[in-house]
């Protein structure tokens, strides 16, 4: 490559990077987690091998020996010879370790409670609880409700239990505790399982093309069309109100249209001095929530549309609107004519680029409705939102909730590649003929 | 080196039977970091309790020759959804804090994540004031048997009655006075509820939709309303979830049914939270449920004066005669997390200890308005002389229970809070809600749920 090339791969570097850490690898890590069964319980780490009383009552169901099942799941703390020198070795006092096994030698306790009040009636009793626990670990055999993080520790802690198991039982009883993450398909099928997934579906979709043409394409025109008509110092006032919404914090936004809608807020209030009895408009009924969910989606969405347009119809030549007015136009007629010809592109810009938009955005709908009354208006980020990141019990899925959004990540990749086609990306980019 | 863990703690389990056996003295200086969620002003002894635990540990240690100086970094988060996220990331990175205060439901997925330790490898569990606290608490802070957390409060959530509108609609004193014993014997159900609730309606006492006026978000309270219908959360011999189906429909009715009489208003969930509050410490209400730190607010920020003259409390009814009166209890825990040696740990669940130590915890009951986790709580005077705190554990605790602490419950949990809405505000019948719950529960856990 000549050096310009090299200037140029230079230059493209930042950009490059960027895609690559915002956009690629969490569509990459989307894409890997939907097929996990990854949740808070399981942790995104590699996982650990904890057997429960719960697991052991499945295995039991499945097949496993139920005496076996019952003997695993016994705590029980030994004292012989071996339990002994491993205590011995790890440094517990050899007084303590001493009288204890002169005076419980061969016994077997059931539970942590008994073992510890055992080594506590010891003359040479462990002096702290740091010592007492240490002391007492090395005599438990059981494997109930103990962490080991490998495989090998199980086994070898499985094989210590004195615990008579078959290959297939341990195989069995070592993949059911395994705490961490596997590969699976659970994911997709669920998805497509469960009535809630065409549900929200249709909101996203109502969601998406309702306020895509009442307002990010619609209403910005008619913002763009009037205010060109305008005298250009009122145009700016107009097109600076308009741009409010998409500068006010959400937050802030969305709390004034609460206050607006709300029980004691102002349209109860307005409307009570007519005798209509206050009610929470946003959530009385889905129709009413969805007719916020779209204003409120709306007010901000039309001010990109309203920008680009406007900038659109003051690119065209003026000549051409002088030759109608002497030919005699109307202003619908200059509108139809003149401007909505020329806007083609924007438009189809804008739709495009706001349906990308509109798919993933969730904030507003988040922060007023939440997706209720009764989750009508619970759209897919917003979906996958709860699912991965919030719920009550604390147990997040990160899985599913990866899942729902490698869904939204698929539309995304379709329709921009679709879209890349119908504005021709190719000529757009295409060398220009005239320079060298 | 294969397990760099293990080797660690027995290279500190040697140093410190090194230490102990000639004698020296460890000195530590260390920084232990406190999150507690859920918490306000109020609850700061939360979190202010491990401090003064730091401080009696320092004193202790000092006696025993030893030096032993713990700061404590400490953090409040008013919501749960980002202290949930932020210890759960926090965790995953390493980062997480020594000690959480969470609700009790997090035990589950954080002990199958290993996020968090076992209390009983750290403590003496018969030691003072372990063996004070009552044994039920110590059972909801457990998980598949082995004790994980210490309870940090608990709390119940009670029926509410506003006295001088059962009056206007017809009760005696006595009748009032009478209402938690009858509520108890199953006497008083949801249905008379709903009755009453009309009354005061139809009397013009409340407004229309404020007779019955229930808590505006999801929140353990709901499953009250499963249990006074007969529905049981968990199977106590397979630790299995269960649902039935029945159950949750005539729960899922007793809403609709309220909206249907005009008691309860159908669009009433989303009703922001100080508007509530608001109303219901101010008559507005006829007949509602809360928790018993709403005490707090109701007689403090929303200046409520004459609490027990104007408001009755009794437990949550039962809907018939397949259910009973009852109550849940969410405790909050105090739980040690695996960040840090082993030395962090058992400094981090000694201060835990003291913490609970009686005198300690009931600075955060009575502040707060919960309710005591001692039994010794009840002769200690700050509590005992507090109405309040008495009478609630009184007629309260001995019925309460707990939500499972079970790594499926939050799915369950979503799936029957999302039939409620839809049974609710008439998008579906109570039916149809619990039949779709049914199914979305039977896609997503399988035999994880036992269905009846």
């Amino acid at each position: 490559m000549t050096p310009g090339k090299w200037l140029g791969v230079l230059f493209l570097m930042p950009a490059t990077l960027f895609v690559v850490v915002f956009f690629l690898s969490p569509v990459l890590l989307t894409a890997v987690f939907a097929f996990t069964s990854m949740s808070t319980a399981t942790g995104v780490g590699e996982g650990g091998y904890l057997i429960t009383p719960s697991t052991l009552h499945r295995l039991a169901e499945r097949g496993m020996d139920r005496s076996t099942a019952e003997s695993l799941g016994a705590t029980t703390y030994l004292v012989n010879p071996e339990t002994l020198s491993r205590a011995r070795a790890a440094g517990v006092a050899a007084a303590t370790l001493d009288e204890l096994g002169q005076r419980h030698a061969g016994k077997s306790f059931d539970g942590r409670r008994g073992f510890e009040r055992a080594l506590k009636s010891l003359n040479n009793r462990p002096r702290s609880v740091r010592a007492l626990k240490q002391a007492a670990r090395h005599f438990e055999t059981s494997v109930l409700n103990r962490t080991f993080g490998q495989r090998e520790d199980l086994l070898a802690a499985l094989a210590a239990s004195g615990v008579r198991l078959s290959d297939e039982d341990r195989e069995r009883l070592v993949d059911a505790s395994y705490t961490g993450w596997t590969w699976t398909t659970d994911n997709l099928r669920r998805m497509f399982g469960t009535a809630d997934t065409a549900q929200v579906l249709a909101n996203t979709l109502i969601y998406v093309f309702v306020t895509l043409i009442l307002f990010n394409t619609g209403f910005a025109l008619v913002l763009a069309i009037t205010t060109f008509y305008l005298p250009t110092t009122e145009a700016a006032v107009f097109r600076g109100i308009w741009f409010l919404p998409r500068i006010t914090p959400p937050v802030l936004y969305v709390l004034l249209w609460k206050w607006f809608a709300w029980d004691t807020g102002f349209l109860s209030t307005v409307l009570g001095w007519f005798g209509v009895a206050s009610r929470n408009w946003m959530l009385d009924t889905a129709f009413n929530a969805w007719v916020f969910v779209v204003l409120i989606n709306g007010f901000v969405g039309a001010s990109m549309g309203m920008i680009i347009f406007s900038s659109a119809i003051r690119a065209i030549p003026e000549p051409l609107f002088w030759a109608s007015e002497v030919d005699g136009a109307s202003r619908w007629q200059q509108v139809r004519r003149i401007i909505l010809p020329q806007l083609r592109w924007p438009i189809l810009f804008v739709t495009s680029y706001q349906t990308l938009s509109l798919l993933t955005s969730f904030e507003y709908i988040l922060l007023a409705t939440d997706g209720g009354p009764g989750s009508t208006t619970e759209v897919w980020s917003l979906a996958a939102y709860h699912t991965a990141l919030n719920n009550y019990a604390g147990n997040l899925q990160y899985g599913y909730g990866a899942a729902l959004a490698l869904v939204l990540v698929i539309i995304g990749v379709v329709l921009s590649l679709l879209y890349l086609r119908i504005f021709n990306f190719d000529a757009l980019v295409a060398r220009p003929r005239i320079e060298t | 080196m294969g397990n760099p863990r293990k080797f660690a703690s027995t290279l500190a389990a040697a140093a410190l039977t090194a230490s102990l056996a000639t004698g020296t003295a460890p000195a530590a200086d260390m920084t232990i970091t406190v999150w507690a969620g859920g918490s306000n002003a109020s609850d700061v002894y939360r979190v202010d309790a491990i401090e003064m635990a730091a401080d009696i540990l320092a004193r202790e240690a000092e006696i025993r020759g030893e030096s032993i100086n713990v700061t404590v970094d400490k953090k409040l988060y008013d919501g749960w959804d980002d202290f949930k996220q932020a210890v759960t990331l926090a965790a995953e990175s390493g980062n997480a804090p020594h000690i959480v205060v969470t609700g009790h439901e997090d035990i589950a997925p954080w002990a199958n994540a290993g996020i968090i330790r076992k209390i009983e490898d750290l403590i003496d569990m018969d030691a003072w004031p372990i063996n004070d606290i009552f044994p039920n608490l110590i059972e909801i802070s457990s998980y598949e048997g082995a004790v994980y957390g210490l309870p940090q409060d608990a709390e119940s959530r009670p029926f509410f009655a506003w006295i001088p509108h059962m009056k206007a609609i017809g009760y005696s004193d006595a009748g009032i006075a009478a209402l938690p014993e009858r509520v108890a014997g199953g006497e008083y159900t949801l249905y008379d509820v709903l009755d009453d609730a009309k009354k005061m309606q139809d009397q013009g006492v409340v407004e229309p939709g404020y007779g019955f006026y229930p808590r505006v978000s999801n929140g353990p309270d709901y499953w009250q309303f499963y249990q006074s219908f007969g529905g049981e959360m968990q199977d106590a011999a397979s630790g299995k979830l269960i649902y039935d189906q029945g159950a949750m429909t005539r729960f899922y009715q007793f809403f609709a049914d309220a909206v249907a009489m005009g008691v309860t208003r159908k669009n009433h969930v989303g009703t922001p939270w100080d508007q509530w509050y608001a109303e219901v410490a101010s008559g507005k209400a006829g007949l509602w449920h809360g928790g018993t730190w709403h005490y707090a607010r109701y007689t403090g920020k929303e200046g409520l004066t004459g609490f027990f003259d104007k408001i009755q409390f009794t437990l949550i009814p039962a809907g018939d005669a397949n259910g009973r009166p009852n109550t849940i209890t969410h405790p909050l825990v105090y739980l040690v997390t695996n960040r840090g040696t082993d030395d962090d740990a058992f400094i981090a669940a000694e201060l835990v200890k003291i913490a609970s130590e009686p005198r300690i915890n009931t600075l955060h009951a009575i502040k707060s308005a919960h309710l005591g986790i001692a039994k010794s709580q009840t002769s200690i005077e700050l509590y005992s002389n507090d109405r309040w705190a008495s009478e609630a554990t009184e007629r309260l605790l001995p019925s309460a229970n707990a939500m499972p602490n079970n790594t499926d419950f939050g799915v369950y949990w979503t799936a029957m809070w999302k039939g409620l809405e839809s049974a609710w505000t008439g998008q579906k019948s109570p039916e149809q809600a619990a039949a779709d719950a049914a199914a979305e529960l039977r896609n997503a856990l399988g035999d994880r749920i036992v269905m009846r």
